[in-house]
């Protein structure tokens, strides 16, 4: 707090005679500096600290990514050795984006796609998979689509679009410490932490998740097929899951 | 409010270079200037000087005219009656006609006083008399007093004894009114609008207002100074005090006068001792100094510190910006640097990437040409499938030619 004082100079002229409340102002003011100066100092130092810390934990990162995509790799090679079938294992994480404009929506899907956070279009959010969502997405198939984004697309999401709500405001991700603050007791420190959080589904999804403002993205570069059919019709439509291929879609729409 | 009462010098009046005495000043001349109020009881009271003027209650009615009604193509306006006269079927009585009264006519029952509340009254003199007790409100109402003494001005008693207009006029020049007379006598000028026509032809500044005790011949010597008015201190009159709704008239008072103001006025504990159930208005704000106020310590120490404001800036994109990139993501730059050196030939990065490539490579050759070899290769192992197939054809060819054969044998 110490380090966002506002100090203000006051300019006395050479050889003026000094008001005794200017007097009284500016000792006051180089009180104040001087506390800002500790608590700055210290603020760099703690900084540091964590930057450190980032840098470790996010190397882990990177590691335990390519070892789940190795260990994929391994099962599905052994299945086909021994002539099994591999089960690929299920997704975890959504990408919700809003499909269908505001205007002329039933109160039921209105009031589900509210609760998702998905109230403009091409609104989209993150959504852990689980039986109640699963349900919910049902109820608003028709005005949403989704799939399971691909590491790539997750951190091109947090790094263009990412925004946090601070105090009810979206407040641009530019630095660490706004994440540190508002996320700080679930141990999530950075961008890297939000990522892994997010990708991976962790014990911290829904705080990290609400945290993030729902991310605005721009309408498809290409257009969309046809919005009022879904995806899976032989005609060609977009509404509904689409699975991995929403990762195509986000790389247009990012 | 000032906490010690000022002290004010009393000047001979036969040589008002010299002070015969000192006075404190009366507590009334330190009441809080309250313009408003001096304005609005101003207004109302002047209100009550005037004489009602009304236009003849049958102004325009005094015809027995009536309508012509419709019919006789003319306008349906009553018109007055009779013949023999260019007067007869002209129009009357609307506002528009000839000869008509007026739009609603004024009347002499319209409400021509104002009643304003005794305690109001007061405290706007009380104002008033403070208001001319400070030289820039006196000044800014437009009186010359550059050459003047001291602001309450206060002359000896003698004042109030002289008779002669020529000694009088002496008296107050030496006072330092000099400039302030010869403004009045050039302001004179001819009355602009109706009223020139009306008795009241001319029209002149206001000068100095005595304020006296007893009058032992002073208004009459005062009365034909152009501009000089008297009044007695026991019947201060506000529209004198303060002309026209502006406070700071520029008085002087006499000895005697001065002293009677804390009789009648007596302090804040007090009350007005001549002035029944009356004591002098308070400020709103005893310290209206705002400034001192705030930057006090007694304020100041119990605020907390002013806060630089949170600035975020235009939102960058890491993905972009390298700078904002390793901002946000320690490390990044020297982990995307060592991926780099892995393309660049040359490298350790480089040769180690190539190393495991070529032992991948070995390593696939070397299983090939264990486990598919001679009749393992991918093709033979996928036609083993169709050679079932295959031979039973075969077979049923072979039949069927040796039936052909037969047949033609």
């Amino acid at each position: 707090m110490a380090e966002r004082y506002a100090i203000s100079k006051v300019n006395v002229p050479e050889g003026a005679a000094v008001p005794e409340l200017v007097k009284m102002k500016m000792e006051k003011e180089e009180k104040l500096a001087e506390e800002k100066k500790q608590a700055l100092a210290a603020k760099q130092k703690a900084r540091e600290e964590e930057r450190a810390k980032l840098k470790e934990r996010t190397v882990a990162y990177e590691k335990e990514y390519a070892d789940t995509a190795a260990e994929l790799v391994k099962l599905r090679r052994e299945a086909k050795l021994n002539g099994n079938f591999f089960v690929e294992p299920e997704a975890k994480l959504i990408f919700v984006v809003r499909i269908a404009g505001i205007m002329k929506m039933s109160p039921k899907p209105r009031k589900v796609l509210q609760l998702l956070r998905l109230k403009q279009l091409h609104n989209g959010v993150f959504l852990k998979v689980n039986k109640p969502t699963l349900n919910m997405l049902k109820l608003v198939q028709p005005y949403v689509t989704y799939g399971y984004p691909s590491l790539k697309t997750v951190r091109e999401l947090i790094y263009k679009r990412g925004f946090g709500k601070v105090s009810k405001q979206r407040i641009p991700l530019s630095s660490n410490d706004i994440i540190s603050d508002a996320l700080g007791k679930h141990g999530i420190h950075g961008m890297e932490d939000i990522i892994h959080e997010i990708y991976t589904v962790g014990p911290n999804f829904k705080q990290v998740s609400n945290f993030l403002w729902p991310f605005k993205l721009s309408s498809p570069k290409g257009g969309f097929v046809n919005k009022r059919h879904g995806y899976c019709e032989a005609r060609g439509g977009d509404w509904g899951n689409r699975e991995e291929l929403i990762n195509e879609l986000l790389g247009r729409m990012n | 409010m000032a906490t010690a009462r000022p002290v004010v010098s009393i000047y001979n009046f036969e040589n008002p270079s010299e002070k015969t005495g000192t006075m404190p000043m009366p507590v009334v001349l330190q009441s809080p200037l309250r313009p408003d109020l001096v304005r609005e009881v101003h207004r109302d009271m002047a209100k009550n000087k005037r004489q009602a003027y009304a236009v003849k209650p049958k102004a325009g009615y005094d015809t027995a005219a009536a309508s012509w009604c419709t019919g006789r193509a003319v306008a349906r306006i009553p018109r007055a009656p009779g013949g023999g006269t260019h007067r007869a079927g002209q129009a009357a009585f609307g506002n528009q006609a000839r000869g008509g009264g007026m739009f609603n006519p004024t009347t002499v029952w319209r409400r021509w006083h104002r009643r304003v509340n005794v305690t109001k009254k007061r405290h706007a003199v009380a104002c008033a008399l403070a208001a001319s007790a400070l030289p820039p409100l006196v000044m800014a109402r437009g009186h010359k007093i550059n050459q003047v003494a001291e602001l309450p001005l206060v002359v000896s008693d003698g004042i109030q004894s002289l008779t002669k207009t020529k000694q009088a006029k002496e008296t107050l020049k030496k006072l330092g009114c000099g400039e302030e007379l010869q403004k009045v006598i050039d302001s004179k000028s001819i009355r602009a609008g109706q009223g020139k026509a009306r008795n009241r032809r001319y029209v002149k500044r206001l000068g100095p207002l005595v304020i006296y005790n007893e009058d032992n011949g002073i208004t009459r010597a005062m009365r034909n100074i152009p501009g000089v008015e008297c009044a007695h201190v026991d019947r201060l009159n506000l529209l004198r005090l303060a002309p026209g709704g502006s406070f700071g008239r520029f008085v002087i008072f006499t000895e005697g006068a001065f002293k009677k103001l804390s009789d009648i006025y007596g302090t804040l504990k007090s009350g007005a001792p001549k002035k029944k159930g009356y004591t002098l208005p308070r400020a709103a704000m005893v310290n209206a100094d705002l400034s001192r106020i705030i930057n006090s310590t007694e304020v100041q120490s119990v605020l907390r510190p002013k806060m630089e404001r949170y600035t975020h800036g235009i939102k960058r994109n890491a993905l972009k910006s390298k700078e904002l990139m390793e901002e946000l993501n320690p490390g990044s730059t020297e982990r995307k640097a060592v991926q780099q050196k892995a393309s660049q030939k040359g490298t350790p990065e480089f040769d180690a990437v190539q190393k495991k490539k070529k032992a991948r490579i070995e390593e696939s050759k070397k299983y090939n040409k264990e486990h598919k070899k001679g009749d393992e290769t991918f093709y033979k192992t996928l036609m083993k499938a169709f050679e079932a197939k295959a031979a039973a054809d075969a077979a049923k060819k072979a039949a069927e030619k040796a039936d052909d054969e037969e047949d033609e044998e």
